[in-house]
């Protein structure tokens, strides 16, 4: 074999081997660091505390209209979230590629699922998506492409879902895109919320994961209905007006209730220059102010 | 040993993504930081996930019968906190301290301790 000949076979090999479009593999067990909004994803937001959240007036008044026992009425304790839990919720991630099984390519990447969430699968074969008067679901439907080393993926055909686990929602009508950048042992995802119906501007959340060789289960445990005291029949809510948390957080922390009832400008910084004379610091903090303890059977 | 425990449990659940999940946020359906005692007996302990539930019945000052739904950590959560799916069963008397819930109406509480005089047994904590 002359040393062209060898040339052009390593070549060959070479483009065979790596991928096309920069692509890069993201499979793998990611650990969440669960340091951003702790409290949102953990234990869960104080009531009525939706600011950063770009509501629309129609997002605010369905957000004062929930009340926290909806979620145990029986047929909606085991409610699968929409794939926005992926921003909101606590857990970790686990990722592989779906090969072609004719091509080798790879025809679908997927995100593993929670015990509330659906796996997210990914479609990369250029499909395009669902006719808009398609059925929706919590898992919608969603593509992918690749911008250098950094998968896109849109999702579209969801239902409506919460944005924060205190009554803001989103609309059948929202679009997900989240963006899986990696580097190196790390990985950052960023969800960008459009819901024409219940926002005015995109709502955006980051976060982090390490690769980890733990496996991180798919799925989780099975939810199971059961009795958590709200009797079949009732749907909690509260009528407009009524509600009894919108000064719950100028109570607690002093924060304006305009702050609190969310809206575009307060997702940025100079907002708060328009309330800082508004701002009252409380004397002492009472509630979630940091801190933990531990548990066990004696 | 305890903390070291607490931190070594901690970093297990947070790398394995297995922990149970408040499906609603416990600050805005109970009033956290504050207290209240119910001495009841179990109807029925649903050892389950998200979620477990404790339901107690107690008899009010004119002797008519409350029940109680006391919510706890996952079964997965417990589990690993040596509270079993038979740990606790119907008729048992316990002494439940808890968190009220905002609705007072509801009769509805998250667990903060438990205690069985009848042996002895008891559970404090948190969880989420």
């Amino acid at each position: 074999m002359t040393f062209n000949k060898l040339s052009v076979g390593l070549a060959l090999s070479l483009c065979v081997t790596v991928p096309a479009l920069a692509e890069i593999d993201l499979s793998g067990s990611w650990a969440a660091i669960n340091d951003e909004d702790a409290m949102e994803r953990g234990a869960g937001p104080n009531p009525d505390d939706w600011a950063g959240i770009p509501f629309n007036e129609a997002g605010r008044a369905r957000a004062l209209s929930f009340e926290q026992s909806t979620i145990s009425m029986p047929e909606r304790i085991c409610w699968f979230q929409t794939q926005w839990h992926i921003a909101a919720g606590p857990f970790s991630l686990r990722m592989w590629a779906v090969p072609d099984p004719l091509t080798g390519r790879v025809q679908a990447w997927i995100v593993g699922a929670w015990e509330t969430r659906a796996p997210m699968t990914i479609w990369m074969d250029g499909r395009p998506h669902p006719s808009k008067n398609a059925p929706h679901d919590q898992t919608g439907f969603t593509t992918g492409v690749w911008n250098g080393n950094e998968l896109i993926a849109t999702t579209t055909h969801i239902k409506s879902g919460y944005i924060r686990r205190n009554g803001a929602s989103s609309s059948d009508e929202a679009v997900i895109t989240t963006h899986f950048r990696r580097h190196g042992d790390m990985m950052t995802v960023a969800l960008f919320m459009n819901d024409p119906v219940y926002l005015t501007e995109p709502y955006v959340l980051t976060r982090s994961y390490n690769l980890s060789t733990n496996p991180v289960s798919i799925g989780g445990p099975p939810c199971i209905v059961g009795d958590e005291g709200v009797e079949s029949g009732r749907v909690p809510h509260y009528l407009p007006g009524t509600n009894p948390m919108t000064d719950e957080m100028f109570k607690l922390y002093g924060i304006p209730k305009e702050a609190a009832m969310g809206g575009a400008e307060t997702m940025y910084p100079e907002f708060r220059d328009k309330i800082k004379d508004k701002f009252k610091l409380p004397a002492k903090c009472v509630r979630n102010c940091g801190g933990g303890a531990g548990a066990g059977a004696n | 040993m305890k903390t070291k425990l607490f931190v070594l449990t901690l970093a297990a659940v947070t790398l394995l993504g297995v922990r149970a999940y408040a499906h609603h946020s416990f600050a805005a359906t109970y009033l956290e930081g504050e207290k209240m005692t119910v001495q009841a007996d179990v109807l029925q302990f649903l050892y389950r996930n998200p979620h477990s539930f404790l339901q107690l019945e107690s008899k009010d000052d004119k002797g008519k019968s409350i029940t109680w739904a006391v919510e706890w950590g996952g079964g997965g959560q417990l589990g690993s906190q040596g509270v079993q799916r038979e740990t606790l069963r119907p008729g048992d008397h316990v002494i439940v301290v808890g968190e009220p819930g905002r609705d007072p109406d509801a009769h509805r509480m998250r667990m903060i301790s438990i205690k069985r005089p009848s042996d002895g047994w008891s559970w404090g904590g948190t969880f989420d």
